[in-house]
């Protein structure tokens, strides 16, 4: 990986190589990561990841929890996009189970789950900026707005992080008017709220500085990983699971998923997560004009809630790219086997290649700008 | 505006810590300089003169001991806030009323915390680094005292022909106790930060003494009385506005508004010849001649380099900033304690009192590489307002209404009129500066450690010397500083 | 709660599909399983493991170039490694399954499944903690440790036989926290 900002130290003093553990308590780490890197100089020339701080035995619970305790649970798998993790187990169950959704609960996941990416791609943004040494001023902007929607996830699922909200065969609860017209407003001042960030970073030369050309993720080198997401857009993969692999009402909406043309760095990571928050802008505005009237759910809710024996995997685009559960069922009232593919986990898997003979200080900046969650690794 | 409360609150909490900061140092200062001698005067001994003197030669150090906790604690309770404000939240506002005493109680909380030396560390250096660190703000900003007071008796002590030069010195000894620190804290983060930190110390160093230097230039002098007093008589003659070079300007406007349309009449009248001749050694002449509608060669000159000058003193304002900042590791060049790469740098080790230290001394450094700032280039504790226009708007019976609402004071000599205006001025401009920071601090992101280099040593350096440079040629077409 | 696996479909599938047919025209044994889903599913020897996934990543029609996920499953009779493959630029979509039998395990060891993290970094992590949560173990891959569970954790939690650690911190204990 060749880039010009790549420091070149060809050892013509040789000196002895630094081992330096950074976390799993550090400050930027976004949780419990621990990472080991060699350091030669401040150039990294190795990293290993050590993971599992986090680990809470998701898959296991999923196997010991009836289908209805366990629904409560997975939103803590991804906790800042836990409609997300919600709705890939809920669609992996009606896979198997054949169970119909209503059109208006489809309607409604697309609308939450969007919402969702919004704030997750903005708490991203207030984080990034962090580990780019903006301690105050910027980061603190978009949790003004992600502070809005989350009132509005308490509003229509009781809870501002883990909503329990999608429900396998539908969702839970029905939003009243007046949580429409409210999104409704949100949807209409958000882009400018966006042009707002962007005036303060997009153009920030210190921020430019810190960001083009660092990082480069290669096309292929990212498809070896299987890293999705806008991650991997940002590096030229057309790859969302909303339009390649299309589910629920995406095919009935119009929407744009950009994609960058040549290998991405973290500034295109950074730019291409602001666009998508305009595109899911934009969709939750069609949702709203497009909402029938109609059920909410295929599928009673209760707590002997059942899944027709079978196996399957299924898939939604979530924030960090393909979130997938992969369901055994034996139509018994818990599952034989849940297996999560997380995001999260598969992209982690990339940074030791990306940090390579990169110096320390941008080791949060890219770290930053794959967005990892750190209970999305572990489960 | 959503943020008028706030910023409402912001104000009222200022004025309150400003009168408590205030009140504390005049009242040490009073008791010490002045009520003790005055009382020992009326006795005859030796003794009492011994004492009394000693007391007098105190003060500048007791003011200052007094001044740099209270007035630290209020800094960062005042950058709180102001980044709350910038940040749409509201900041400290539970301990004490509306967050008044936020910083007491946090600074009550540091010295009474467990002083935990970590396994493995150099007991004896990692005790010494935040005295090293601290130190040198106290005894750097002894100078600067007599400037900032408008040279008052009890203060003349402390003044030094090559004050600047002592400041300077000064003020690079604490990188020697963030290295002490990072290497003692047996700590991989700390030793980076503390290498880092020397290795931009000694970077921007450089452009900020530079800049200086061209200030003193300027003013022919290494004496901060000698530079601030130069600067007297209103924003025209300050350093940052070319230093002096406007005072032609100064004057014209001045006679225009002093009624004196006789004495510009009688100057347009002259002769070409004569214009040009006192062009090149009286800008107020030129910019008479300016004002007066005559053209030649020689106004034009002159006015270049005004206008050059004004633009090198500017730039170097800027490049004196730039270096401060680094010099004492503020945002965007706080990489040697970069919290998102080395944990919190070099006083990653330190809790309890030595951590109170490190923190004390950090906000004492901003608050004087600011006053250093406000007298280099903001003329002290000069008033902003011309004589002129302060004329026009009832300034001197403004000035002598206060006296007169002073006097019970001023007859025990509580109250020194110039050293008082002096001295609210330049909190005023140096609070302005320091708000300034905050705000800088508030909007920009980290540099990365090679980036910051090259910014320092191929930008900032030679900006510096090319300002230097002019500066040099500059002052010869322009009669800066009438009298240097 | 029944232990037993999922019941398969009654109808099976005739003959191979599309990705079992490529693989059997370049002289790959396939097994096909019931659909999951719609998708197909083959079943694979190990030792043809490698060399399928080489063909089926490589060509150009099939191009199954993205590894969705490695999954352990611990069924009634077999230990499964289970493979998601997708494909970046078409849909083909594809399970395969290698099956090593219970009663082929020796006792004390764990079921050996050829590893594929050194020409797919992708299984890298994947393998890993099939590793740590079912006890598969990978051959020739190059750094097989615990991933999720601390590096000294006993037994592997996702196995049927399972035992939970007895400890403070678990409520099966007298002196639980809980």
């Amino acid at each position: 990986m060749a880039t010009d900002t790549e420091v070149d130290l060809t050892p013509r003093l040789k000196t002895d190589e630094m081992l330096i553990n950074m976390g799993p308590q550090h400050p930027a780490t976004h949780g419990v990561l621990r990472l080991i890197l060699t350091l030669d100089g401040e150039i990294v020339r190795h990293t290993e990841p050590i993971l599992g701080h986090l680990h809470r035995a998701q898959e296991w619970q999923g196997q010991n929890r009836t289908w209805f305790q366990y629904q409560a649970l997975i939103d803590r798998v991804d906790y800042l996009s836990g409609m997300f993790t919600s709705w890939a187990m809920a669609r992996a169950a009606e896979v198997v189970d054949g169970c119909e959704v209503p059109e208006r609960a489809e309607y409604l996941r697309v609308m939450v789950s969007e919402m969702n990416r919004i704030t997750s791609h903005l708490l991203w943004l207030g984080t990034y900026l962090i580990d780019l040494g903006a301690m105050f001023g910027f980061p603190f902007y978009p949790f003004r707005e992600r502070e809005k929607l989350l009132e509005l996830f308490e509003e229509i699922a009781g809870q501002r992080m883990m909503f329990n909200y999608i429900r396998i065969g539908g969702v839970m609860r029905n939003p009243k008017d007046a949580w429409l017209s409210k999104l409704k407003k949100f949807t209409e001042e958000f882009p400018d709220r966006v042009d707002e960030y962007e005036a303060i970073v997009t153009e920030n030369p210190i921020f430019l500085k810190r960001t083009k050309g660092i990082g480069i993720l290669r096309k292929e080198l990212g498809m070896d990983y299987g890293i999705t997401g806008p991650s991997i857009r940002a590096s030229g993969v057309d790859i969302d699971l909303r339009r390649t692999k299309p589910y629920s009402v995406y095919p009935k909406l119009k929407f744009d998923v950009p994609v960058n043309d040549r290998d991405g760095d973290t500034f295109d990571r950074y730019i291409f997560r602001i666009r998508e928050m305009r595109q899911s802008n934009e969709i939750i505005k069609q949702c709203l004009d497009m909402l029938p009237q109609g059920e909410i759910s295929g599928k009673k809710q209760i707590a002997g809630l059942r899944v027709k024996a079978g196996e399957g995997f299924a898939a939604v685009e979530s924030p960090r790219g393909t979130l997938g559960c992969y369901i055994i069922s034996n139509g018994s009232d818990r599952a034989y086997r849940i297996k999560w593919r997380n995001p999260s986990f598969c992209n982690l898997s990339i940074l030791p290649e990306l940090l390579k003979n990169h110096p320390i200080a941008d080791v949060m900046a890219i770290f930053g700008s794959i967005d990892v969650i750190l209970p999305d690794v572990d489960r | 505006m959503r943020n008028g409360a706030e910023i409402l609150k912001l104000g009222t909490l200022t004025f309150t810590w400003w009168c408590i900061i205030f009140g504390a140092v005049w009242i040490a200062c009073y008791v010490v300089g002045v009520a003790i001698p005055m009382l020992l005067s009326s006795y005859e001994s030796d003794a009492a003169r011994i004492t009394a003197e000693t007391c007098r030669a105190l003060t500048p150090i007791l003011s200052v001991l007094v001044f740099i906790p209270i007035n630290a604690m209020f800094m960062v309770l005042f950058e709180r806030r102001g980044l709350a404000i910038f940040t749409v939240r509201l900041g400290p506002n539970r301990v004490g009323p509306d967050g008044y005493l936020q910083t007491a109680a946090d600074a009550v909380k540091l010295l009474f915390k467990e002083d935990i030396t970590p396994h493995g560390a150099d007991a004896f250096m990692f005790t010494l680094a935040p005295i090293v660190f601290f130190a040198p703000s106290i005894f750097g900003a002894m100078p600067l005292l007599a400037a900032v007071t408008n040279y008052h008796e009890l203060f003349q002590i402390v003044n030094l022909p090559t004050g600047i030069f002592f400041i300077l010195a000064a003020s690079s000894v604490p990188v020697v106790g963030i290295v002490m620190g990072g290497w003692a804290s047996n700590n991989k983060y700390s030793l980076v930060g503390g290498l880092r930190s020397a290795a931009q110390a000694i970077s921007y160093e450089i452009p900020l003494v530079l800049s200086l230097v061209t200030v003193c230039l300027l003013a022919g002098s290494l004496d901060v009385v000698e530079i601030m007093k130069q600067q007297a008589g209103g924003i025209l003659n300050w350093n940052i506005l070319g230093g002096g070079a406007l005072r032609g300007l100064d004057s014209a406007l001045a006679l225009k508004f002093s009624n004196a349309a006789p004495a510009l009449q009688e100057l347009s009248a002259k002769s070409f010849d004569q214009v040009l001749k006192t062009a090149y050694s009286d800008p107020a002449a030129a910019a008479l001649g300016l004002a007066a509608g005559q053209d030649s060669m020689a106004t034009i000159a002159s006015v270049i380099a005004v206008v050059v000058l004004m633009a090198c003193v500017l730039i170097a304002a800027g490049l004196y900033m730039t270096g401060a900042c680094a010099e004492i590791n503020r945002i965007p060049f706080d990489l040697p304690e970069a919290e998102s790469e080395l944990v919190s740098g070099y006083n990653t080790e330190y809790s309890g009192i030595k951590f109170a230290i490190f923190f004390l001394a950090e906000f004492t450094n901003l608050f004087v590489v600011a006053s250093i700032f406000v007298v280099m280039f903001l003329g002290g504790g000069d008033c902003p307002v011309p004589a002129w226009l302060g004329n026009m708007l009832g300034g001197p019976q403004m000035a002598s209404a206060i006296n007169q609402l002073l006097s019970p004071l001023i007859a025990i000599k509580f109250v020194d009129p110039p050293t008082l205006f002096a001295a609210i001025w330049v909190i005023l401009k140096v609070y302005g500066i320091v708000f300034f920071a905050v705000l800088v601090r508030g909007t920009l992101p980290r540099f990365r450690i090679d980036q910051l280099m090259d910014f320092g040593w191929k930008r900032l350096i030679p900006l510096s010397l090319i300002v230097f440079v002019l500066v040099v040629f500059a002052r010869e077409f322009v009669n800066v500083h009438v009298g240097s | 709660m029944s232990e037993t696996p999922a019941a398969k479909p009654p109808e099976e599938p005739k003959g191979p599909g599309l990705c079992g047919q490529f693989l059997k025209d370049h002289g790959i044994a396939t097994n096909r399983l019931a659909d999951s889903c719609g998708v197909e599913t083959i079943e694979i020897d190990g030792a043809h493991l490698e060399a399928a996934m080489k063909l089926l990543r490589g060509s150009s029609e099939i191009k199954l170039d993205y590894l969705v996920a490695v999954s352990g499953v611990d069924s009634a009779d077999t230990f499964d490694s289970v493979y998601q493959l997708w494909s970046y630029t078409n849909n083909n979509e594809l399970i395969i399954k290698v099956r090593v039998k219970k009663t082929d395990v020796v006792e004390g060891q764990l079921p050996l499944v050829p590893s594929l993290s050194r020409f797919w970094s992708a299984a890298n992590w994947h393998e890993r903690e099939t590793y740590d949560l079912v006890g598969i173990r990978y051959y020739g891959h190059p750094y097989l440790r615990r991933i999720l569970n601390v590096w000294d954790w006993d037994g592997h939690p996702l196995r049927r036989d399972y035992k939970q650690l007895v400890d403070s911190l678990n409520d099966k204990a007298p002196g639980s926290f809980r």
